[in-house]
């Protein structure tokens, strides 16, 4: 009992201090540094999302970018055609790419391993040529210029930190959610239905209607993600959203650590930073860096970079425990001698 | 509680902090010191429009080559160039970078439309010139109150298809046009400019196909422009799909009087076509061209090629100097070059933008003789001229004198 609220201290620790790194960065980095962390955070919410689905559940989604996509045109279109405040659009953003995940597993149920992740991959492929056909709605190829981002309600913040703390603010909730969730029951059957769905349906598990619940709440958290793409680059068009987006979020969740709850901080890092740095390795060749760093990533860390974090934890703490092992027998001994 | 009371502290702490950051104010102009002016440019290096790298490094070699004969006004150009993979998601990061990191006097030569139009609202913000962007959509020329920091270089889509358009009234009577454009902005300007060209004769367009820049290939909309009995191609396509249009063409047993848009249009390019299919796909096709190409030097201005080979060789020997994008880059950066050199000992972000709104000069060694770059405070549209030319075993000759484009207003 006391070991546990030994943990449980610490993991707040933990917390709170991860919460102070988070609120305190943006003033001990540049603006731009800035920046470049609204996008982690945006890949962060995209990817806890990606995580429900594919790490809890089971289901790989190569089509993740497609309600990351929906979320921002939502986004910008409600903006453009109401002149309401990009602030109000992501909820929204969100459920339309919610109903739009949901719906889409219907078909999805189907479909199993790399099956599914071809269907997903062709909803990536097919929904940026969508977006072209009703330029009325989504300028077409040209896309939709937003305002630039600005603090409202006159707070004293730089577009940039306004940018920052929105997002990070809509992360924090949004990873406190997922947490509960997936700490709960609503978790755990959906890790039974990854585990054997044929085990689940048996002890009364709708194993279907869970699969589709997945497949919406990580759509869900896709679109918030694409909401505040819309508001951060201010602009959305056809191009933003390649299919490549899609397998760099896949790529980041598997990086990060399937199923594991910090797994998608780690991947946002990755999902941002791997590809610059491979640019300014090598100018003419970023892909085959980029790939590269991947092997080497998957060579040293097969179950993610957080079972990496975690096993190099265990390792100190191993250590530290060694170096006391001396002492603490000594203690005994005297003990005795006395 | 504690924890809560420390975390409201926190956050307090963290809203001051930014709040100092953000009222440090910027030295009087950035990325101006006494030795070296610093400017940036996002281009696709990789992904599917890298066959324009070449206008980076073009570029980049011309201005070492100025900063290696004693730069602008004493000072070294340091042109920061970044790839963005033609992803606008990149490109506005990217911009982000170089403003706000590396403290850029302007941005200049960035290539795209769409990559463009998803950082001028940003960078008119801020007040930084986006200038002699690589594109020509007309918005660059025709958008300058709302936002008076930005300005284009090259002829504009509009006003090219225009001309391709006039040409067909007047020479092919009995042409039915299909067309093939890519699905976005800058393949409507193109056929919005053919169809006011034709006029009354918009009939004359038999089909129009259109293609998304993320797909593979143009196979399937081939096929439908030769099955609409079409005798005239008009490609608004990049590169890629430009090259793969004519071979197809000629696969298919089609051979269309093909009119080609100028973005593809160079000897290089429209060689691999030939190699693709049969020179006989390629000869006869007509374009327009502004800037010279470096494998026709009877149609370049005396010397220029020379002094465009040997600036690639030194200053950027992995180039291949017959890609005329080189050439583009360098037309661009010498026409930067004379603008600052124009905005005075200590130049300013307005200054430069006045510079760039009082170009009159024939001067560009690297533009075609006679080509003049003119603009004033309401005309922003620095190039608008361009020849016929008609491309015969292995380069496009020029034929017919320079045309005036029409002018293109907002």
């Amino acid at each position: 009992m006391r070991r546990c609220g030994v943990s449980r201290t610490l993991r707040l620790a933990a917390a709170a201090a991860g919460a102070a790194v988070v609120i305190l960065l943006p003033s001990a980095v540049s603006g731009y540094r800035s920046f470049q962390l609204v996008y982690v955070g945006i890949f962060f919410i995209a990817l806890i999302g990606l995580n429900v689905l594919t790490g809890h559940n089971g289901q790989i989604s190569l089509g993740h970018g497609a309600w990351v996509a929906i979320g921002a045109y939502t986004t910008a279109i409600v903006v453009t055609h109401t002149g309401v405040h990009a602030l109000w659009t992501i909820p929204l953003a969100g459920l339309v790419a919610g109903v739009a995940g949901y719906l889409f597993g219907f078909p999805a149920l189907r479909l199993e391993g790399v099956y599914l992740a071809l269907a997903t991959f062709a909803v990536a492929i097919a929904l940026p040529s969508l977006a072209k056909r009703f330029p009325g709605l989504t300028g077409g190829g040209t896309g939709i210029g937003l305002d630039q981002p600005k603090a409202p309600f006159g707070l004293p913040l730089s577009p940039t930190h306004w940018l920052y703390a929105l997002t990070w603010s809509i992360a924090a909730v949004l990873f406190a959610a997922s947490w509960l969730l997936l700490h709960g029951s609503f978790g755990q059957t959906l890790r039974a239905v990854r585990d054997s769905e044929v085990a689940a349906a048996s002890i009364g598990i709708d194993a279907a209607a869970y699969k589709r619940l997945a497949f919406g709440l990580s759509a869900f958290y896709g679109g918030i993600a694409g909401g505040l793409m819309a508001i951060a680059i201010a602009y959305v068009n056809p191009d933003t959203f390649p299919a490549t987006l899609s397998i760099l979020l896949l790529t980041g969740a598997v990086v990060g650590g399937l199923g594991s709850i910090v797994g998608p901080l780690l991947g946002a890092l990755f999902v941002e930073f791997v590809p610059l740095y491979a640019q300014d390795i090598s100018r003419d060749a970023p892909s085959v860096v980029y790939g590269l760093i991947l092997i080497l990533v998957m060579f040293v860390a097969p179950a993610g970079a957080t079972e990496l974090v975690r096993r190099a934890g265990t390792l100190i703490v191993h250590r530290l425990a060694l170096n006391r092992e001396p002492a603490s027998e000594q203690t005994p001994s005297l003990k005795e001698a006395s | 509680m504690n924890g809560r009371k420390l975390l409201l502290a926190l956050a307090l702490l963290g809203l001051a902090c930014w709040s100092a950051t953000a009222a440090t104010g910027a030295p009087a102009t950035p990325g101006v010191s006494a030795q070296s002016i610093t400017i940036g440019g996002t281009f696709p290096f990789s992904g599917p429009a890298s066959l324009y790298a070449g206008i980076g490094a073009g570029a980049a070699a011309y201005y070492a080559y100025v900063n290696d004969h004693g730069g602008v006004n004493g000072r070294k150009i340091d042109y920061v160039t970044l790839d963005d993979g033609y992803n606008p998601a990149q490109t506005v990061q990217l911009t982000h970078q170089l403003v706000e990191q590396n403290h850029v006097f302007a941005i200049v030569g960035s290539l795209g439309t769409e990559p463009n139009l998803a950082t001028r609202s940003y960078l008119n913000e801020q007040k930084v010139p986006q200038v002699l962007v690589s594109t020509g959509a007309s918005v660059w020329g025709s958008g300058y109150r709302k936002y008076p920091w930005t300005i284009g270089w090259q002829p504009n889509y509009i006003a090219e298809g225009f001309i391709y358009g006039r040409f067909i009234v007047d020479k092919v009577p009995q042409a039915k046009i299909g067309v093939l454009y890519q699905n976005d902005a800058y393949g409507a300007d193109y056929v919005s400019g053919l169809k006011s060209g034709l006029g009354a004769q918009q009939k004359k367009i038999v089909d129009q196909e259109g293609y998304e820049v993320t797909s593979s290939d143009v196979a399937s909309q081939m096929a439908k422009l030769k099955a609409s009995g079409a005798n005239t191609l008009f490609v608004a396509a990049t590169p890629t799909f430009a090259i793969q249009a004519v071979a197809l063409a000629y696969k298919l047993g089609w051979r269309p009087i093909i009119f080609m848009n100028s973005v593809s249009a160079t000897n290089t390019l429209m060689g691999l076509a030939a190699k693709n299919s049969s020179p006989d796909a390629v000869n006869g096709m007509i374009s327009v061209r502004y800037w010279m190409d470096p494998s026709a030097s009877k149609y370049a201005k005396p010397g220029a090629i020379e002094l465009y080979r040997s600036i690639l060789a030194k200053y950027s020997p992995k180039s291949n100097p017959d890609d005329a994008f080189n050439a583009y880059g360098m037309a661009e950066a010498w026409t930067f070059v004379d603008a600052l050199k124009r905005a005075g000992k200590n130049p300013t972000r307005a200054g430069l933008m006045t510079a760039l709104l009082h170009m009159n000069t024939k001067a560009n060694p690297f533009l075609l003789p006679g080509m003049r770059l003119f603009t004033t405070p309401r005309d922003h549209f620095p190039l608008s001229q361009a020849v016929l030319v008609r491309y015969q075993d292995g380069s496009f000759r020029p034929f017919g004198h320079l045309l005036n484009y029409p002018r293109t207003r907002g």
